[in-house]
Order: structure tokens, then sequence, then C-alpha cells
């Protein structure tokens, strides 16, 4: 809200410097956003928080400024209240129109006046004082209304008498379909939920928002008919959304103008046509009013005070600061019986008198106090500890973290859906953030792509957040590695990362969530047949559930990303909640063994497309109790090793809990082992 | 120089010292010690040579000159000789002004570290830490905190809605309040996360203690200064007799902790729709000390938060008694106090993942 200083001096007897004011203003409440010199005179620019329509006004601001610097506020209700009863007393001349209200829910009140007037230019100091507010001038009569709404915050309308059918107002409900040209020249279709003040054939403007085209002041026009009505809030809101239609009139109505401002204002409009000589109000205000203001008194106790500010205000002190702001404040046994004026639509219970009793008391006065702790607290959500923990693993195995929107290009969801619906917006900002993610993984890819096409080529990234599905949300853990295995260093040889990288991370992270996942080749339908290289992908499984992926990241998939170069980059993604929905039971701890290990080492030629799971499996299951790991230590195919065939060597350690294993059993179960993995899956001891 | 002790002993320190000067390698160490203090044709077998057919008269002088002579040749030599020693690399010594192997050691993004650390400074002050799901009904984004339908204040958040609403999570229904009993579809973004405060009062009698943290969502066009996701903090405390002023010590202490002991800190009274009395809480700007810059506007503080005491149709939807009890509560952009903690440009940075961006704030 902009508003000239010379304009506030009207009202309140402030000699202080503008941004005094301004400064001291922004600590009660209204906070200066703008200060700008305007020859001898000050801009101020005020931000008015949505509960303060009656702020939207110079004489608002002014009241605001009495209260602060403690000087008397020249009220333009009062100022103006013998000229309201003149203009209502009962009159011999008869009113040009008629009013009526058939929307009593929407409009509880319409004054109308009618007033003779000679089209012109406005004086000088009013144009001047408009254009500084931001409003354009354009005639002597509409510049009034312009003038009375930046005053006193209450909006008016100037209708053409001669061009109202009838002469009547009429208050009504739109016909749904009924079609209006705007002052902005746009024709406009209605809806019957919609208020329009009619004539008697026609809408003439809608209720709040803007006047018609057809019942125009124009420069011929001689006799006019005021308005200064109130409209229910919500009801403007929603006919100016509807329409896509704001303007000063209807950013005050829809969040409150005073009840008992209508007649004021009309009487305001009365003098300074008077003044300018535009005209004169030359029959009685015709005041529709049929419910009158009745506010309910709010019961302010004492004690509630320091109770909810956490600091005491002296009682001389609230009644100072109530009544200067226009409540009616009087004494009851525990504390006052308060009644609000009608331009605070914002008050409605002890707390909104609490607030102004404090923040004009100061805010700066407050101690610093700390809440009592009256139990334990509450445990956090386990998912924080959780997520933790494997932000830790990614971070120390070299990936740095990445947090990306959670809402993407629909074509980048796309592979990852799985055959499932995406979760799209409705009002997507834009084509990029049109569906919620389903994985984590393209964003990570766009990453990788983004930071290779910034001269990095190497690139380790993980992130940990949200995934959207039509069934809800799911928490995961993503990784993207691309270029060095470890970082270039002058002692070694550079390797690119390859797909056991990665895994031995994912490796990491299901032993830290004790969870034994399996590395499986992926189904038809699993994502990690849609978006990885095929024979270089594994859809990781968890008692039988698909919990993630882990593979090369597919050529297709990459160039989605725009990424550049033909380097692999591998990829997994991690359910979070299933890992840490599988977890849990309290792990014991083992004695350390008091017997020493034997072990053994075996090389087989196999047949180079079995699994080492299978290998494996047949060991674990064959062997003694006694074997406790088999680890592959060595792997090779080339010279020396027949077509089709490859040499995989394996560490067995045996050890018991109970006594030292002999050289000689230890062979033996070696032995037998080797015996059973020739005859069920031919290999061969090398 | 020729030895020729006949110079003195005085004259011939000069030259020793003179050719010790430039001795820099053992070898040319080993030829000067020999040049000097050999048993036969050295500089001080020269001197005990003169020494033995000096007159009596001048044999004590000029034995107590050869014999300093001689020390002081020892002396120098054997320093000159460990000097040498500690500039040599030992047996298979290495280059240790090589870089060292360092095992790549991943970065943390600064919001994940502003969001742990707040977490950190409730948590010891006996918060409980919640996230809540991102995906919210219209009831618990906006009709419990006071903001019905056609609202104006709805306009203050521009919400974000789902194309297809998504069921609601498998959790126990509210047990208290005014929350329908049958769970709602999920239909928005949630826009901030004060509806997680909700569903916490909805289930657990007061008194409260939690701050919320997480992604939310608003129609927010990318700029400088705005992305239309963002983290935020939100804080809550319900029970009897919490005031505005517990609500400043806790904002105060909690900027200490963010920005520095000694961070000033004031309450501007505001508006939002769930609080009351509201207030906008500033802190001295960390650029310009108060002094008045570009940061601040000139004006010497920077907000950073929005706050005040719970409203009492927030307690009256969660069927808490406004009358029994009181409560606070606020809410921080986590961006926010990462732009200012780090004097970052543009918001934006902290969602494109650049690691010349994300190397910058530790690990």
């Amino acid at each position: 809200m902009n508003v000239l200083l010379s304009w506030i001096r009207e009202f309140v007897d402030v000699a202080e410097p503008a941004e005094e004011i301004g400064r001291r203003l922004s600590l009660r409440g209204l906070a200066l956003e703008g200060l700008e010199a305007q020859g001898d005179d000050w801009l101020l620019d005020f931000d008015v928080t949505a509960n303060r329509p009656d702020c939207m006004s110079v004489a608002g601001i002014a009241r605001e400024i009495a209260v602060v610097f403690q000087r008397p506020f020249r009220a333009p209700h009062t100022r103006l209240a013998g000229a309201v009863r003149t203009h209502t007393a009962p009159s011999m001349t008869a009113p040009a129109v008629s009013i009526r209200i058939d929307a009593p829910d929407l409009c509880r009140r319409y004054v109308g006046a009618v007033a003779d007037v000679r089209i012109g230019p406005s004086p000088q100091w009013m144009a001047d004082r408009l254009t500084a507010c931001g409003v354009r001038p354009i005639s002597n009569v509409v510049d009034i209304t312009n003038y009375v709404l930046l005053e006193l915050g209450h909006p008016m309308h100037a209708f053409d008498h001669e061009r109202l059918a009838g002469p009547a107002i009429v208050v009504r409900r739109a016909a749904d379909q009924e079609t209006l040209t705007t002052l902005d020249g746009k024709a406009r279709t209605l809806r019957g939920d919609m208020l329009v003040i009619g004539d008697a054939a026609r809408a003439s403007a809608v209720a709040g928002v803007m006047g018609g085209a057809a019942s125009e002041v124009h420069s011929g026009t001689t006799r006019i008919v005021l308005e200064a009505a109130w409209f229910k809030p919500q009801s403007v809101r929603a006919t100016s959304k509807a329409l896509g239609l704001r303007s000063e009139a209807s950013m005050r109505f829809e969040r409150g103008a005073d009840l008992t401002a209508a007649t004021v204002a009309m009487a305001r409009a009365g003098e300074l046509l008077e003044q300018t000589g535009a005209g004169r109000i030359t029959a009685p205000f015709i005041d529709v009013y049929p419910e009158p203001y009745a506010p309910q008194p709010v019961h302010l106790a004492q004690p509630r005070i320091a109770g909810l500010l956490g600091m005491a205000v002296p009682e001389a002190d609230v009644e100072r600061i109530l009544t200067a702001l226009g409540f009616q404040a009087t004494r009851s046994e525990t504390g006052w019986r308060v009644i609000a004026p009608g331009w605070r639509v914002d008050q409605h219970r002890d707390v909104d008198l609490i607030e102004e009793i404090g923040r004009h008391f100061g805010f700066e006065h407050l101690p610093s106090t700390f809440p009592g702790v009256q139990q334990a607290p509450q445990p956090s959500d386990p998912r924080i500890a959780r997520d933790q923990r494997a932000r830790r693993i990614a971070l120390a195995r070299g990936f740095s973290e990445a947090i990306s929107f959670a809402f993407i290009d629909a074509r980048h969801a796309s592979p990852f859906l799985a055959g499932a619906a995406p979760v799209a917006l409705a009002n997507p900002l834009s084509e990029t953030f049109a569906v919620m993610r389903p994985s984590l993984l393209p964003g990570l890819l766009a990453a990788v792509s983004h930071n290779r096409r910034h001269g990095r080529r190497d690139v380790q990234l993980f992130e940990v957040g949200t995934r959207f599905s039509p069934s809800g949300e799911s928490r995961a853990l993503a990784l993207a590695w691309t270029g060095l295995a470890t970082p270039d260093h002058w002692s070694g040889q550079r390797r690119d990362v390859d797909l056991f990288d990665l895994k031995g991370v994912v490796e990491h992270l299901a032993e830290a969530f004790d969870a034994p996942l399996t590395f499986d080749l992926p189904a038809a339908h699993d994502l990690a047949a849609d978006v990885l290289v095929p024979g270089r992908a594994a859809t990781l499984h968890l008692a039988g559930t698909a919990v993630g992926v882990l593979g090369q990241a597919t050529p297709a998939v990459c160039d989605g990303h725009d990424m550049p170069g033909t380097d692999a980059t591998y990829v997994a993604e991690l359910d979070l909640d299933a890992l840490s929905r599988h977890s849990g039971a309290l792990r014991m701890a083992q004695p350390l063994p008091r017997f020493p290990a034997a072990v053994r080492d075996v090389a087989l030629l196999l047949d180079e497309h079995l699994s080492a799971a299978e290998v494996r499996g047949t060991i674990l299951s064959e062997a003694p109790d006694t074997l406790v790991s088999v680890v592959e230590f060595d792997r090779y195919q080339g010279t020396g090793i027949p077509e089709g065939k490859v040499s995989l060597a394996l560490r067995l350690t045996y050890q018991s809990r109970e006594r030292t294993l002999t050289d000689a059993e230890v062979d033996t179960a070696t032995d037998e082992v080797v015996g059973v993995l020739h005859i069920s899956l031919g290999a061969v001891r090398r | 120089m020729r030895i020729n002790p006949s110079i003195g002993p005085d004259r011939a320190r000069a030259v020793f010292d003179e050719e010790l000067q430039g001795i820099t390698t053992d070898a040319a160490l080993r030829d000067l010690r020999h040049r000097w203090l050999a048993r036969s044709g050295s500089w001080v077998a020269g001197f005990m040579d003169l020494l033995a057919a000096a007159a009596p008269a001048e044999k004590k002088a000029l034995g107590r000159g050869a014999n300093e002579l001689k020390r002081h040749v020892e002396q120098a030599l054997g320093d000159r000789e460990a000097a040498l020693a500690a500039t040599k690399r030992p047996e298979g010594a290495v280059d240790i002004t090589l870089p060292g192997r360092q095992p790549s050691l991943g970065f943390r993004h600064p919001l994940s570290l502003i969001r742990e650390q707040i977490g950190d400074i409730f948590s010891r002050l006996g918060y409980q830490v919640l996230e809540g799901g991102e995906i919210e009904d219209d009831y618990h984004n906006f009709e419990a905190l006071n903001m019905p339908e056609e609202h104006p204040a709805r306009d203050m958040q521009d919400t974000l809605y789902l194309a297809t609403p998504v069921p609601p999570p498998a959790v126990p229904p509210p047990t208290r309040g005014r929350a329908p009993r049958t769970p709602q579809p999920l239909t928005l973004l949630r826009t901030h996360t004060s509806a997680m405060q909700i569903r916490q009062m909805e289930r657990h009698d007061p008194p409260v203690r939690l701050v919320a943290i997480g992604p939310v969502y608003r129609r927010d066009n990318l700029d400088l200064t705005h992305t239309p996701m963002f983290h935020q903090v939100e804080g809550l405390v319900v029970g009897r007799g919490i005031t505005l002023a517990d609500l400043k010590g806790t904002l105060t202490s909690m900027a200490t902790a963010l920005f520095g002991e000694g961070q000033q800190v004031r309450f501007r009274p505001s508006f939002f729709p769930y609080t009351e009395p509201s207030a906008e809480v500033d802190i001295r700007c960390i650029r310009c000390q108060g002094a008045g810059c570009a940061m601040c506007k000139r004006t010497g503080w920077i907000e950073i938060l929005g706050s005040g005491m719970v409203h009492p149709a927030v307690f009256e939807a969660v069927g808490y008694d406004p009358a029994e009890f009181t409560g606070f509560a606020f809410g921080m952009g986590i961006e926010r106090v990462a732009l200012l903690k780090w004097g970052v440009e543009d918001i934006r940075l902290f969602y494109e993942n650049d690691l010349r961006f994300l190397e910058q704030f530790g690990r």
C-alpha cells in the first residue's frame, strides 16, 4: 500500500521523518517495503498483511501511526458524523433512484446517492495524489471515488444516472450465462452465484469487482448515482477469481470492508464533489441496511494477557492501546469487555486483542524464556536415523550427496514406471516438472549428465529421497557412478568403474541393514529390464520381494538426459522402507574362536555359464558345519583354459568352536565337496 | 691456498672457514678433513712441525694457537657432517612431498547439513523430530490450520495438486479432533510441514514438543530466491503456560546455534492464519552486522522465519482445549538459512547437484 506522508498528516500530527515512521511501524506490524522522495513529500510503501484490510487506506495507516507515536487521530467517522446526519435526515427531495437488495446474504448494506455533476478534469493536487499512489486520473467524478477508496479504504462506484434503466439499482445474483461488458472493455459471461448490480433491465456492474461499460460515467454525464456498499468477502473473492479480474475494489472487499463506513465514504465523496466544484449530492442518501452492525463483545481476562505473551502489560497501556485503535473497552471484574470497531474485521477472540496489545506494547519487551519439560521426549521418526546410516555408507564409499526436485519431465519418468501409472500433477509449473518421480534414478542421471557436461568425467552421486507411485510414497537410496573407479594417483593404474565396484557398495548397505539381498537376473517386467543393459543388470530381492536394481544404465536412458560420451554409468536403487521393515532383530555378540582355522584353496575348471552362486551354494550345502566361509579369490579364462571353460579358485575356511580340526578331516571334507561338485556341476579340480 | 702454516693459526682459521663454506657433498668434506687433519702433509700436521722447531719463547703461544685451530676444525667438520646427513634420504626413503592416496570420500549436500544441524539442536532441547508424508489431504494442509476453502490466506501459498488422488497411508485413525474419521485421499503436495503437526496432535495428548522437517512444495517459478520445492523446518510446543516469551527464548537459542554466538534476533508482528499473535523473526544481518548493506536492503536485519502462538481454532480442530493449553509454532526455510549462512546468491544451485558447488561445504 502506497501512501503519501502529506496525506497521512491530514489525519495525525506526526512531524517525524518518513524513515523513522517506517522503521517504527515495521516493528508494530506494518512492514515498510519502500520509501521514495516525491518532491518535498514522501511516498511510503507498506506491506499490509491479509488480515488488515483497514490498513489498505491512508486513514488506516494514519491510525496505526497515531497509536505508535501516541498522538491524537482525526477519525473520519467522527469528523464526518455531522455530514452523515444531514444527508440521512428525512427530506422533502424525492430520491431520483430506487434501490433494492435481492441478495441480502451477499450484500449487507447498499448506500446510494444521486448527485448532479459537471464532468471535467480533477484539480491538480488530486490528480497528483492519485498518480503518486498508482491510480490513473480519469475524470473529476471517477477520481473522487478512487480518492475516497485510497483515503478511507472503502470502494465506491459512480453510475451514469441516465443510463440506468428505471432508474433503479437492484442488487441480485446474476442469471447463469448472463453477459456484461466491464469497464476494461471485455465481455464477461457470468455465473448464477455471482453478485451483480443491475438496473431495471440488465446487469450494470459486477458487485465489488468492476463497473459495466454501458453505465459508465462519460464526458457528457450530468447526473450520477454514487454507490458505497458492503459485499460478502467470499463472494467477491470467488467472483474475482472466476473472472480473472482483480481491482482495487475487489482486493478490499474480499478481505472485508467496514460495514459502518458506507455512509462515511458517501459523505466524504459529497464533500469532495463540492470542494472541487465537480458537483453536489442533491438528494438524501438511500441506505438499505437491513441488519446493522452488532458486534459481539469479547471478554478479555487480564491474566490471559501475561499468560499468552509471557510479559505483563500495565492496565493503563492495555486501555490506551485498545482505545486508540478504536475499540470500546469497559472494565469488568476480571478484565475488560471489548467491542471491536467496524473496520476491524480480523477481531473474533481474546487472542486477537492480546495480539493488538502485545504488538503495540512492543515485542522488544518480551523476555527470553524456555518452555519447561513435563515428560520425556517422544521418539523421533525412525527414518531419520536410518537414512543417516545409508548416507554415511554412501559418503564413505566416495559418493557425494545430491538433492533433486521431486517432480520431473514425463519423458524422463516413463522408462522407470515398470508398468505403473505416473503420479501426475494437475497444475504443473511446466513440462519439466509434470510428474512426481517414480524413481530417484532419473534425477540422479540428470545430475551426472550436468556434471559431465561441465567438464567432470568422474562422477559419484547418491540421493536419499521420496518416490511416488499411485499407491503412495516410499523412501529410497539411489547411487550413480561413472568414470574412474578410484581417484587418480601418481602411483597407480587407472581403471574405470565396473559393475562389481557398485555391487560392493550395495553389499555393504545390505550388511549395514542386516538384509540378506539376492542379486537376480531381471524378469521381463522388472524395472531393471527396462532401464539397464541386458547382461549387466540385476533385480535385488529381499525375502522374495523386489527391493531394488543394480546395473549399467542403458544408452537410451542416458541419452534421454543428454549424457555426453559413451562411458558406462552404473546405477543402483534400494527401497529403504523395505530394507528397514526387514531388519530389526537385536544382534548378539559372538565370543571369539579359541581354536585355529584351517584354510584350503581349491581351483576348479567349470563350464563358463555356471554361476558362482551355484558353485558356492553347492559347496555350502555339502560341506560340514565347520566350513565357515567360501571366498572366490581368482577367476581366469584364456591361455591354458579350454574354450568354453573357466577356472575359478575358491578359498574354503574351516573352523570349530569345540576343538582344533585335524588336517586329515579338513582334506577329507574338501575332497568330498569337490567330488560332489564334479558329479553335480561337472567341475574338475585343477 | 697452498698449505702454509707460516701464516699463523689465526689466519689459517680464516682460510679454513672460507674453504668449509663451499662444501656440499660428503666427498668434498672428506677431502677437506684430509687437507686439514691428516697425520702428515695437512695444515694441522704442518703446525705440529712448526711447533717442534719453534724457539722456546714462542712455543707456548704457538702451541695454544695450533690446538685451538685443531679443535675448531674438528668441531666445524663434525657439525657440517651432521648437517649434510640430515639433508640426505635414508635407505629406502620415499618422496614425502608427493600427494597421498586419498580414499574417495563423498561430500554432504549443504541442505542436508543444515537439516541435520537443526534436527540436532532441537533433539538436544528435548524435541521429537518428525518428517511426515509429502502428499497430503486438503483438511490437514489447510482446513485444520484455520484456512477454510475460499480463505484469502490460501493465496499466500499457491498449491500444486495431483491429477489423480492417492490413497491415504495405512495409519491408525485420529483419536481426537475434527478430522474426518475415514482417512481422506491425498490430493496435493504439502505446502508446509504443518500438516504433520496436525496429524501428530490428533493422535497424542499434550504436552507436544516436536519439529517437522522435510521437503514442501509451492507453485513458485524458479528464480534467484524461489524454487517450487524447498525444505522447511517447523516447530510446535503445546502445554500449560507456554508463552510468546518461550518462543523468543527458543528461537534466539536456535539462531545462535545456527549463525554463531551473540547473534541478535528481533520479533516483528505479522500475520499467519494459524497463529495469533504472529511474529516474523529477523536476525542481525550477518554480512554487515547491522550497518546496512545490499543483502539486508539497508535495514540491518534479515527475515528468517514466521512464528506465533498457536491459534485457538487450530487447537479446536485437533480437540485440544484452548482455555487449558497454549502453544507456540514456527516455520523456517532451510534453503534460506543455507543462503544466508554461506552467502549463496542463487537458490537454484542447491538443486543442480554440480559437484563444484557441493564440494564447498565439507564432508
